[in-house]
This record gives structure tokens, sequence and C-alpha cells, in this order.
């Protein structure tokens, strides 16, 4: 039994059964839950690799459930979120949350999705991370893009690391300001998006087109293998 | 009490009290003028000037004055039962009776008054308080005002347009803080009457600025409030087009789009899962968009009724049909008689099915929804009766408005619009729907429409 196992979290019925179905038959074991309760008693019952949470649930919210998780379990949570709760998912990515997808959603995103944050369980601890033509080299703080040597600022330098070591994850405004700037600064976006324009035009061969440094619109960054796409 | 019915009395109570009132002190002298000098008796007159005084003012209370005078001469001071005031003392006596006499009537009508004022404008600022509407009240304090002021009539007007003479009227501005309310116009003012209006009518304005400005306060608050509303309204129309419309969207894209692929290991069971998932979806995708349809229509004033005359029985039998089977759970009970209303069959039709739905929604699955027709004089009933979790008091308004959900729903899905439906067609139809629930009991929803008069060649 290899299978892994997934919680899906919702408290509509019909959005429980289909996804129940087709999870299944896409290989994985599903188990399903709709209370925030409920999800807390079956992710410690039966340990899942990953959750799908939806944010409205009858008893909480899904940003109490992934906070309250990230205690105990360091399964990535995909958050189901809908138009017009954009703060709630903010909320939840940083509350632990690792993904989120926009309802209604296809099987193949949420499977691709699903893929990518079984992928990366842990974040790495290479010292050298390489995404396609992109190396980053942590010990010895170094960048080349196609092998060409790019310079950095030191605050350019700490975001593209917390960003490469987190590679595919989305990463919210709040916890890239926290990590490279300090607490002091999660209000500050203009800071981060300033550097994280300044390190597109020293990374991106297309600063109009992003291959490497992606905007989750309203939620963060991620840094991504294009060939994994 | 009208002022003749007033004056009458005081006419002739007023010389006869008088007249006790100096008979009394005299006959008090009387019997004290053994034991105590007689002159220094002479001040008890003032207990004879002092009360007629204060009761019927400066006339009278002289009267007595001199009429005490005179009975002290004339039983008191010799040479006894003449009158004679060549003495100094009677002249010094009298003197000391009429000052009292008017100083005491001037003091008491002038508190009287000052009294009659402070009545007038605690009796203008209660009603303008109580009443709410400045405008609607205008001729109320105009009548008061005028009785106050002792003038024929008196007419007030808001606003600080310049006064226009007006006749026999004349204009003194209302002013308050600087400020100009409006213009009262008295009929034929006296000028003794000046003090009374330098008094009154500050005050009049100042309770005038109050009463608008509040008046205008509460049009604000009312403004704001409706504004408010229509953003909540605005708000929970989005949420309920985010998560209503989404979910059995959801529901089929992630089943469809699975069934579309090919690398899934669907089996029989799997596939018919998910096509039973797209069916319930897309049905409860269909019932959404046609309640908000329902609502948006109801809302805009869209959904003129087409009445006809219909038998009750006949339009709850349409609306089972429309429910289906629910087998026994419902428990219908009909009058032998069925009572007729003129109403449009389709809007009637909705609002029931909505009624019954809903009742069966929340009612436990063991318990029967009654459905029960009945009849007062003017009305025809139907109680659509569950035994749900029942609606707390306070929400038993709330729950008839779009997109509301009472705090009893639990689990069960819903966007919250089938009551506000079903009320929008009764009350389009000239009817009336209201809940009725004891918490823990089930709730009670009663659809009153007006009985129709059914014309001799259709009874027939």
């Amino acid at each position: 039994m290899s299978e892994p196992r997934v919680l899906v979290v919702d408290d509509e019925q019909q959005i429980l059964r289909a996804l129940r179905t087709s999870l299944r038959a896409a290989g994985y074991e599903v188990d399903t839950a709709d209370t925030a309760e409920g999800a807390l008693a079956a992710a410690a019952l039966r340990p899942p690799e990953a959750i799908i949470l939806d944010l409205v649930l009858p008893d909480g919210t899904g940003t109490d459930v992934a906070r309250e998780l990230r205690k105990w379990s360091s399964a990535p949570v995909i958050v189901l979120s809908a138009v017009g709760e954009e703060r709630e998912k903010v909320a939840a990515l940083d509350a632990g949350a690792d993904d989120y997808v926009t309802k209604p959603v296809g099987i193949d995103e949420l499977l691709a999705r699903l893929r990518a944050v079984l992928r990366r369980t842990a974040p790495s601890s290479e010292p050298v991370i390489v995404l396609d033509q992109l190396v980053v080299d942590l010990q010895k703080r170094s960048v080349t893009v196609g092998g060409e040597p790019v310079h950095l600022t030191p605050h350019e330098f700490d975001l593209l690391r917390v960003l490469a070591v987190n590679a595919g994850k989305l990463l919210t405004h709040r916890m890239l300001l926290e990590d490279v700037w300090g607490p002091a600064y999660v209000g500050e976006s203009n800071l981060l998006h300033v550097n994280v324009s300044q390190l597109r035009r020293k990374i991106e061969p297309d600063r109009a087109r992003p291959r490497y440094l992606l905007t989750e619109p309203g939620a963060g960054y991620r840094l991504v293998n294009p060939a994994d796409l | 009490m009208s002022p003749l019915l007033a004056r009458l009395p005081t006419r002739v109570v007023a010389p006869l009290a008088s007249l006790a009132a100096v008979a009394i002190v005299t006959g008090a002298i009387e019997l004290l003028k053994d034991h105590i000098p007689v002159l220094s008796l002479g001040v008890l007159y003032t207990l004879a000037v002092l009360p007629v005084a204060i009761a019927w003012g400066m006339g009278y209370a002289v009267a007595v004055a001199i009429a005490s005078m005179l009975a002290f001469n004339f039983f008191f001071l010799p040479p006894l039962y003449t009158l004679t005031i060549a003495d100094s003392r009677n002249w010094f006596a009298l003197l000391v009776f009429v000052v009292t006499a008017v100083v005491v009537s001037e003091l008491a009508a002038r508190s009287r008054r000052r009294a009659r004022e402070s009545a007038l404008l605690a009796e203008i600022a209660t009603s303008l308080l109580e009443r709410g509407h400045v405008s609607l009240e205008l001729d109320r304090i105009a009548a008061e005002a005028a009785r106050a002021l002792r003038v024929d009539a008196a007419r007030i007007e808001l606003g600080d347009d310049r006064p226009r003479a007006d006749g026999t009227a004349e204009p003194y501005p209302l002013a308050a803080a600087g400020r100009r309310v409006g213009t009262i116009y008295l009929e034929h003012p006296r000028q003794r009457s000046a003090a009374a209006r330098r008094r009154l009518l500050p005050a009049l304005a100042s309770l005038l600025g109050v009463a608008i400005d509040r008046e205008r306060l509460a049009r604000e608050a009312l403004e704001a409030e409706a504004l408010r509303r229509s953003d909540a309204m605005k708000t929970a129309l989005l949420r309920a087009v985010s998560h209503d419309l989404r979910t059995p969207l959801m529901a089929i894209l992630t089943s469809a789009s699975a069934l579309a692929r090919r690398d899934l290991a669907l089996d029989r069971a799997d596939r018919d899962e998910l096509v039973a998932t797209i069916l319930g979806a897309a049905e409860r995708l269909d019932h959404l968009v046609g309640n908000l349809l329902d609502l948006s229509r109801l809302q805009a004033g869209a959904a003129r009724p087409e009445p006809d005359l219909w038998a009750v029985d006949d339009l709850v039998v349409q609306a089972l049909d429309e429910i289906g089977q629910p087998g026994p759970r419902l428990d219908v009970a009909f009058l032998d008689e069925s009572p007729a209303v003129r109403v449009d069959a389709h809007h009637i039709q909705r609002a029931l099915v909505n009624l019954i739905e809903n009742a069966l929604r929340y009612s436990p699955p063991a318990e029967p929804v009654r459905v029960q027709v009945s009849q007062t004089e003017a009305d025809v009933l139907v109680r659509v009766i569950d035994r749900g979790p029942g609606i707390p008091a306070h929400e038993l308004e709330a729950v008839f408005e779009p997109f509301e959900r009472g705090s009893r729903t639990g689990d069960v899905p819903g966007a919250g619009l089938g009551l506000a439906i079903a009320r929008g067609f009764v009350e389009a139809n000239g009817g009336r729907l209201w809940a009725e629930s004891r918490e823990g009991q089930g709730a009670t929803f009663v659809l009153a429409l007006p009985i129709a008069q059914v014309p001799a060649a259709v009874s027939k």
C-alpha cells in the first residue's frame, strides 16, 4: 500500500464526492472530512501525505485548521479558495498552507498542484540549487544564469535564497519580508516589489515574461524550475 | 379648558372669596383684640390680601386691600363703627395693604406667566421629540404660542427666507445661536407682551432648531442605513455568486474533467458516481439561477401578477405536484369547502413550493411536514408546519431577507433566497407571509391571501 494518502476537507458533499472519486482513480488513497474538527481528527488518526482544504467550513476557517495542523504536521496543505476570499486565502498561506487553487478547478490543475507539493515535502538543504539555467550557490553566495555570473545586492541574494530553498512553493509577501528584512518590515510590500523587479532584471532572460520568478496575484511569489512546467 | 369656561367661575368665586377673606381676618382680630393691642393686629389683613393676590391678580388684591382698610377702620379704630380716615395710621395701613397687594399680585402673575411659558415650551419639546415631524407639528405649536403670547392667531414658517409683511400679521424672526430657523407671524401683537416675546421666541427657535437638526440627522441615518443595507446586499450577492454558484460549478468541473482524462483508472461505479455528481450539481445550479432571476424580477418590480380566480386547494395541489413525491412526509389538511382567491397561480405556487421544500429540508426525516388550509373572516390561511430546529424570535423577520439564513440552519445548504422570494410573490398578490415559531419546536409559516368574492355565475 504505497499509495499516497490525501485528506480532502470541504463541507459541500458534491465537491467531496467529485474529488474523492477523481483522486482515487488518479492513484491516491482519499480520506474526507466536512468540518474543521473532523479534519484535525482525521489528520491525527491517519496522517495524510497532503491535505486539500476548503477555506469556509461550518465550524471554523481553513486558516485555523492550517495553523493548528502546522503545530504537529508537516504535510503540505493546498487551500481551495473562491473569488472574494483573497484575504482569507493569504491568511491561510501565512498560517502555513503551501499553495492554493481557485474554485472552480479542474482535476488536471489540482493533480498538478498535488504532485508539486508532494515533490517538495521538505525545503532543499542542498548547498547548490539548480533550476534549469539558474544556479544558486548558497555557500559561496553566488548566482549564475546560463553560466554567466550575476551580481546581486545582499537583500536580493537573501530574497533569491529563500525562494530557491522553497523552490516551487508559494511564499506570501509577509513570509518573504519577515525572512529577508525581519519582522518589523512585514507591512512594507513596496520593498519587496522593488527587489523582486530588480531580481527579475538580473535573472530573467525576458522581464516581460518571467520564467523563474512568478507572481501569484494578491498572494505572493514563487520560484519555479521552468523545465518542470 | 377654554378661556371662557375658566373665566366664568372666577367672576363668581373671586369676589366671594375676597369678601370671605376680609370677613375671616376681621373675625380673627375681633377674637384677638382683648389680648393684643388692636393696632398691631391690623397687619393680619395682609393675610387676606396675599392669597387673593396670588390667586386672582392685582384687581381683586387692591379691592381686598381697600376693603381691609375700611373694615379695620370701621370695626376697630376709634371712633368705632364710623368711617374716618383722617387718622394718619389709617393712611399708613391702607398704603401697606395696597403695596402688598400690588407687589404680590405682580410676582404671582409673573410666575404664572413663566410657568405657562415653560409648560408651553415643554409641551412643544415633547411633541416635537415624540412625533418627530416638525413640519406636521407647526400648526399646533403656532396655536400654543399664540395662546402664550396672547394674540389671536400665529403662524410659523420654517427656513431663513426674509419675512414678508402679511396683512395684519407681524413677522418676528425665530433665531437661535445666530442661526435663522424661521419666522413666526403674530396677528395683532400687543406692545405689552414684548417681554414675553423676548423670552419665548428664542427658546421656541432653539427648540425648532434642535428638532429640525434631529429630523435631518434621522433622515441621514436612514439614508446611511439604506446605503449600508444596499452595500451589505451587494456583498451578500457577491458571496452568493462566489460560493453558491461556484460550489456546484466546481463539482461539475472536477467530475467532468476527471471523466475526460484517459489516464485515470475510473471503473464503472466511479463513472456513475461522477455523472450523478454532475447531474446533481447542475440541478442545484439551475435552481439557484432560477431563484436569482425570480428575486431580481421581484426587486425590479417586474413580477407583475396576472390574477385569476383559483380555489386554494388547487394551488396547494399544484405546488405538491411540482415538489414530486415526498410520500408520507407530507400531511395535508384541506377545508371542506375550498375558499377562492384572486391571484397569479404561478406566483403563489412558487411561494408554496419554496415554503414546503424549506420545511422538508429542515425537518428530521422521520417527522412529517403539515400543510393546513384554514380561513378567517377575510383571509384564507395556508400553514406550513415543520418539526425542525425552529427560529429564534429575533430572527422571525430576518429570515425573509434575501441571502439571510437563520442561525439554526446547520449544514443544510442554501443561499437564503427561498423565503425572500416566497414573501415577494405573496405580497405582490396582496397577501401576507410570516413565520411563527417556538424555539426547538419547529417553525410555522403562514401564508394569508384575501378571500375573493366568487361571482354567482362561477359558483353555480
